[in-house]
C-alpha cells in the first residue's frame, strides 16, 4: 500500500510539474494570445480591451496562482458567476478556465472531445495489440521461415512509414478509390461512427502493431526455447497448445505495453485526428497551439499527462498481477 | 482468385496514389432547368474553422461569411461592394454629414418570430459596442456621439444612437465619416434577437433576421455547421436553398476527393497541384472562377530602422523585386501588383502607376543612398546584414528566398528568420524590433481607406500591434486620409486615393508584391453562386439545379478503378 501511495504522490507531482512547465513556456513565448483572439487586423485599443477581458493584463504569477487555486475547489451546485467555467460534481468543482478562442469552459470542450479520443484510442490499441500479438507469435513459431521474413519485413515498413503517408494512402485506396469507407469525419449514427473510426484506427494501429509484432516475436522466441516448453512438447502437446502455453507467459509484457499505449493515445493522435477530421483531443491541440489558446493547451496537457501517469500506474499493477514472480519477489501482492 | 484480384486492385490504386497524371472525375450533372428551384442543401467545406457566430465578436472572413447569413444588416454590400439598404428600406444622410437616419422595413421577422423594431437596432448596437463585449472592431465606431463615454462606462447606452419611432433609428456623429455606412454593412452591429439581451454572453444561441437560421445542435464545433432557411425572411423567395452545410477543418485533398464524388458542391481550398489541374481540366474549367481580390501582400520596411530610414534604400527594394517571380510560387492565385489596394476594392487607383521592377533603377537608388553596388564584382552595397522576418507554414517561406536572391543583386543581404504566424504577428508589429518583414492586409470593409489608413497612417503607430508595420509617417498622407474619411463624394475620395497611391509608391514604406485571389470550383448544378467582394459567397439567391434525390456518385467497391461505377446520367459530357 505504501508503494501505491508513493506512486500516486509522485504521479500528482509529475502532472503538476508538466502543467507548470507548459504555463511557463506559454508565457515566455513572444506571442500575444489576445492578438490572436482579437484577430490579426484588430487595432491596439481593441486588442488591449480583449486582453483585459481575458485576464491577460494581470501579472503571469497572479494568473498562475489563480489557475492552480481554481483547478479543484468547492462551490455552489450551479455553474454561475465565478463558477461559470466549472465542471461540478457535488460540492467539488474542476475549473480549467475559459478558452480564449471559443470562449467556452475548457472543461466543457475537453468533456466533448475526450470520449471521441478515448474511443479511437481504445479501438486502435485493441487492434494493434491483436494484430501485433498474432503476427509476432506466428513469426516466432515459424522462425527462420518465409512467414517470419514476411512479418519482420512488414513490421519494418509499418514502423518506418510516417503516419501522414500511411493515412493518406489508406484514405486514397479504401475511401477515395474503393469507396469502402468514409473519407473522414465522425458520423452521426452508430453505424456511421463505426465506419468512420476504421481508417483513423487502422492508421494508428499499423504503426503500433508493427512494434507489438517485433516485441512479441522476440519475447516468444525466448519463451519457446524455455524448459517448460520443451517439457510440454515432450508430453506430446500439439504445437498450437504449446505456443498458447508460451504466449500466456508472455502476456505480462503485452499487457504492460497495452496499458502504456492507451495512455499515449489518449493524449491525442495529432496527425491522424487532423487528417481524418476526427474531432478529438489531438485535433484540438493543433488548433489550440496555432491560436495560442493557453487554457485549452493547459487543459490538454493536464488530461494527457494524467492519462499517461495513470496508464503507467495501471501497467505496474497489471504486470504484478500477471507475473507471479514479481508478487513473490517483493511481497507486492499484499501491497496491491 | 478473388483475394488476388482484390490485392491487385489495391496495389494498382496504391501505385496511383498521388500520381501527377491521376485522372479527375467529371463534374456531376445539372438538370438543365432555366427556372430557379427552391430546396436542397448546399455543401461547402473549409480548411479553417470558425470561433463564434455572434456578430459582435466575429473577426475572421470565414466566420463573417456565416454570420452574414444568420444576421441581416440595416445596410449590406452589393456584389460590387457598394452599400445598399437591406433591413432598412432607405437611409438619409444629414446635409452636414453628422447624422444618418435609417428607416426600417416594417414586418421584418427575427428567427424567433418577433418583429424587428428600432429598439432592437439600438439594443444590438449598444450590446455590440459595450466595453464588456469582445468586439474586435469596436474602435472603428469611435465617431459616434457618446462613444468614449459609453466605452468608459459613464453612460448606460450609446448616446449617439437614437430611436426616432418604431421603425426609425438615427446615428449621430461627432465628425463626418464616409466609412460609417460601410462599417454598418459589416456584421458587427447587425440586429440580434431579444434573447441576446443588452450585454454579450458567450452562451447565447445565435438568432437574427438573416436568410438562414441556426437550429439547436446545428453547429458542431470543429466539425460542421448547418444553417436552415428562415421561412419568414423579409425578401420574398429568398433564400432558395433549404440549408447550407459547411464542413470545417477539412484537408484540401479530402475536399477534392469529395468534390469529385459529388459529396461537396463548392470548393476553394486547393493544393497547388489540384488548382492547376482543376483550372485547366476542360470538364471543370467552365465551373471555376476567381473571387474578387481582397488581400494585398508586400515587404514592409521599418522606416525607423537603418537602412530603411533612407527612402532611397526603400525605393531600391521596391524596384529590385521582380514580382513575376513571386507569381511563380503559386501561379493561379498570386497576381503580381505594385499597388497598395487590390483592384476589386472601391478606391483602387487604376490610372496611377504602381511600383515596378527595374534593376537598373534599383541600383541607381542604392548609389544615391550611398551604397553603390557593382553586380559584376559583388562589391559594395549595404555593409550590414538585415534580418527579414517571415512565417511558416505558408507561401512566405518560399517568397523569402526569392526576395533574398533579388535583393542580393543590388547589394542588400538579408537573413531570413522563419517563425510561426503568431510570433511573426507580434514581432513584426512591435516597435524597434524588425527591420523588414513580409506583410499582408485583407479588407475589413470594401474601401481603399481601410488599406491606406491601417498600413500607412501615422495614427496607427503604436509600440505593440502596430498595423503600420513600416512605422511610416507622412503628414501629407495623414491629412489626405483624414480628408478622405470625411469626404462623402466618391469621386472626390477617389482623387485623394490616387494621390495616396502615388505617395506610397514613391516613399515605398512597403515594396508591394502581389494581390491574392481565390479560385472557386462549383458543381454544374450549383447556380447563381455569387462570389462576393466581402462575404466570400452571397447565398441568398443560390439554387441547386438538379433532379430530385441524391446525385452523388454511387461507386461499387472496385467501380472507380474500372471506371464503370458512376451512372452516365450523372456525368457531364466532356467539352
Amino acid at each position: 500500500m505504501n508503494a501505491l501511495i508513493r506512486r500516486l504522490v509522485w504521479s500528482v507531482f509529475v502532472v503538476w510539474a508538466v502543467a507548470t512547465l507548459t504555463f511557463i513556456v506559454s508565457n515566455v513565448l513572444p506571442d500575444d494570445p489576445a492578438r490572436l483572439a482579437a484577430g490579426a487586423q484588430a487595432r491596439p485599443a481593441d486588442v488591449a480591451r480583449i486582453r483585459a477581458q481575458l485576464g491577460l493584463d494581470r501579472p503571469a504569477r497572479e494568473q498562475y496562482v489563480r489557475y492552480v487555486s481554481r483547478l479543484i475547489h468547492t462551490g455552489p451546485k450551479e455553474a454561475k458567476g465565478d463558477h461559470a467555467t466549472c465542471a461540478i460534481y457535488g460540492p467539488v468543482h474542476f475549473d480549467l478556465g475559459r478558452s480564449y478562442q471559443q470562449r467556452r469552459p475548457v472543461t466543457a470542450i475537453i468533456a466533448e472531445r475526450l470520449p471521441r479520443t478515448l474511443s479511437l484510442a481504445a479501438v486502435a490499441a485493441v487492434l494493434q495489440a491483436l494484430l501485433g500479438t498474432i503476427a509476432g507469435t506466428i513469426a516466432a513459431a515459424r522462425r527462420g521461415r518465409a512467414t517470419d521474413t514476411l512479418v519482420v519485413g512488414s513490421t519494418l515498413l509499418g514502423i518506418s512509414a510516417p503516419t501522414f503517408v500511411l493515412g493518406v494512402a489508406l484514405q486514397y485506396v479504401l475511401a477515395y478509390r474503393l469507396k469502402l469507407l468514409p473519407l473522414d469525419g465522425f458520423g452521426a449514427t452508430f453505424t456511421e461512427r463505426a465506419a468512420s473510426i476504421v481508417l483513423p484506427a487502422t492508421t494508428l494501429a499499423i504503426y503500433g502493431a508493427a512494434h507489438y509484432a517485433r516485441l512479441v516475436r522476440d519475447e516468444m522466441i525466448g519463451l519457446l526455447s524455455q524448459d517448460f516448453v520443451r517439457t510440454a512438447r515432450a508430453k506430446g502437446l500439439g504445437e498450437l497448445r504449446v505456443v498458447g502455453h508460451a504466449l500466456r507467459n508472455g502476456l505480462g509484457t503485452i499487457v504492460t505495453m497495452f496499458a502504456l499505449d492507451i495512455g499515449v493515445l489518449v493524449s491525442g493522435a495529432v496527425v491522424t485526428e487532423t487528417l481524418f477530421r476526427w474531432p478529438g483531443i489531438g485535433a484540438l491541440s493543433v488548433s489550440a497551439l496555432v491560436d495560442r489558446d493557453g487554457p485549452v493547451l493547459l487543459g490538454i496537457v493536464l488530461v494527457s499527462s494524467t492519462a499517461i501517469v495513470l496508464a503507467g500506474l495501471m501497467a505496474d499493477v497489471l504486470l504484478v498481477a500477471f507475473d507471479p514472480r514479481l508478487r513473490s519477489r517483493a511481497g507486492g501482492a499484499r501491497d496491491y | 482468385v478473388k483475394v488476388a484480384a482484390a490485392a491487385l486492385a489495391v496495389l494498382a490504386a496504391l501505385s496511383c496514389a498521388g500520381c501527377g497524371d491521376e485522372r479527375l472525375a467529371a463534374p456531376m450533372a445539372a438538370a438543365g432547368s432555366a427556372v430557379p428551384e427552391r430546396g436542397g442543401t448546399l455543401r461547402l467545406a473549409s480548411i479553417g474553422d470558425i470561433r463564434t457566430l455572434d456578430p459582435a465578436a466575429s473577426s475572421d472572413a470565414l466566420g463573417g461569411m456565416m454570420v452574414q447569413l444568420l444576421f441581416a444588416g440595416l445596410v449590406d454590400f452589393d456584389e460590387r461592394g457598394a452599400v445598399v439598404p437591406d433591413l432598412a428600406r432607405s437611409f438619409t444622410i444629414a446635409p452636414d454629414g453628422l447624422a444618418i437616419t435609417f428607416f426600417l422595413r416594417e414586418g421584418v421577422r427575427f428567427h424567433d418570430g418577433a418583429e424587428l423594431t428600432a429598439d432592437d437596432v439600438k439594443r444590438s448596437i449598444d450590446r455590440s459596442l459595450h466595453p464588456g463585449t469582445p468586439n474586435p472592431f469596436a474602435s472603428f465606431f469611435d465617431r459616434i456621439v457618446g462613444f468614449d463615454a459609453y466605452r468608459a462606462k459613464k453612460t448606460q447606452t450609446l448616446e449617439g444612437v437614437e430611436v426616432g419611432g418604431r421603425y426609425v433609428v438615427t446615428v449621430r456623429l461627432r465628425a463626418r465619416d464616409a466609412m460609417l455606412l460601410p462599417l454598418f454593412a459589416l456584421h458587427g452591429l447587425r440586429p440580434v434577437c431579444a434573447s441576446a439581451g443588452t450585454r454579450y454572453d458567450d452562451a447565447w444561441h445565435p438568432c437574427g433576421a438573416g436568410p438562414f437560421k441556426l437550429e439547436p445542435g446545428g453547429w458542431q464545433r470543429g466539425r460542421q455547421l448547418t444553417l436552415v432557411r428562415h421561412g419568414a425572411f423579409f425578401r420574398p423567395g429568398e433564400p432558395r436553398l433549404d440549408a447550407v452545410t459547411i464542413f470545417y477543418l477539412m484537408a484540401s485533398l479530402t475536399q477534392r476527393y469529395k468534390l469529385e464524388a459529388g459529396a461537396l458542391d463548392v470548393m476553394r481550398d486547393f493544393t497547388q497541384g489540384d488548382l492547376s489541374r482543376l483550372a485547366t481540366d476542360e470538364r471543370w474549367k467552365p465551373f471555376g472562377e476567381y473571387e474578387p481580390e481582397r488581400s494585398i501582400f508586400g515587404e514592409a520596411m521599418n522606416t525607423e530602422i537603418p537602412p530603411f530610414d533612407n527612402v532611397e534604400v526603400r525605393r531600391a527594394v521596391a524596384a529590385a523585386i521582380d514580382r513575376e517571380q513571386y507569381r511563380l510560387i503559386r501561379p493561379g492565385t498570386i497576381l503580381p501588383s505594385g499597388k497598395a489596394v487590390p483592384s476589386s476594392v472601391p478606391g483602387y487607383s487604376k490610372d496611377v502607376e504602381g511600383q515596378s521592377f527595374d534593376r537598373t533603377r534599383a541600383l541607381e537608388h542604392m548609389r544615391r543612398a550611398g551604397y553603390a553596388f557593382d553586380p559584376e564584382t559583388g562589391r559594395g552595397g549595404y555593409p550590414h546584414r538585415i534580418e527579414y522576418l517571415a512565417y511558416r507554414p505558408g507561401y512566405a517561406e518560399y517568397s523569402a528566398q526569392v526576395l533574398q536572391q533579388q535583393l542580393a543583386k543590388i547589394g542588400l543581404r538579408i537573413d531570413i528568420r522563419l517563425v510561426s504566424f503568431a510570433t511573426h504577428l507580434t514581432l513584426s508589429q512591435r516597435r524597434g524590433k524588425t527591420a523588414m518583414s513580409t506583410q499582408a492586409w485583407s479588407l475589413d470593409y470594401p474601401d481603399a481607406h481601410n488599406f491606406y489608413e491601417s498600413l500607412f497612417s501615422s495614427r496607427m503607430i503604436s509600440d505593440e500591434h502596430c498595423s503600420n508595420a513600416a512605422f511610416y509617417k507622412n503628414a501629407e498622407l495623414d491629412g489626405m486620409l483624414d480628408k478622405a474619411r470625411e469626404e462623402l463624394d466618391p469621386a472626390a475620395r477617389q482623387a485623394i486615393y490616387d494621390r495616396a497611391q502615388a505617395i506610397v509608391r514613391d516613399d515605398a514604406p512597403w515594396a508591394m508584391t502581389h494581390a491574392n485571389r481565390w479560385y472557386v470550383v462549383r458543381q454544374p448544378y450549383v447556380r447563381d453562386l455569387e462570389l462576393h467582394p466581402t462575404w466570400i459567397y452571397s447565398l441568398r439567391r443560390t439554387w441547386l439545379d438538379r433532379a430530385k434525390g441524391a446525385i452523388a456518385a454511387r461507386a461499387g467497391v472496385f467501380g472507380e478503378l474500372l471506371g464503370l461505377s458512376v451512372p452516365a446520367r450523372n456525368r457531364t459530357e466532356p467539352r
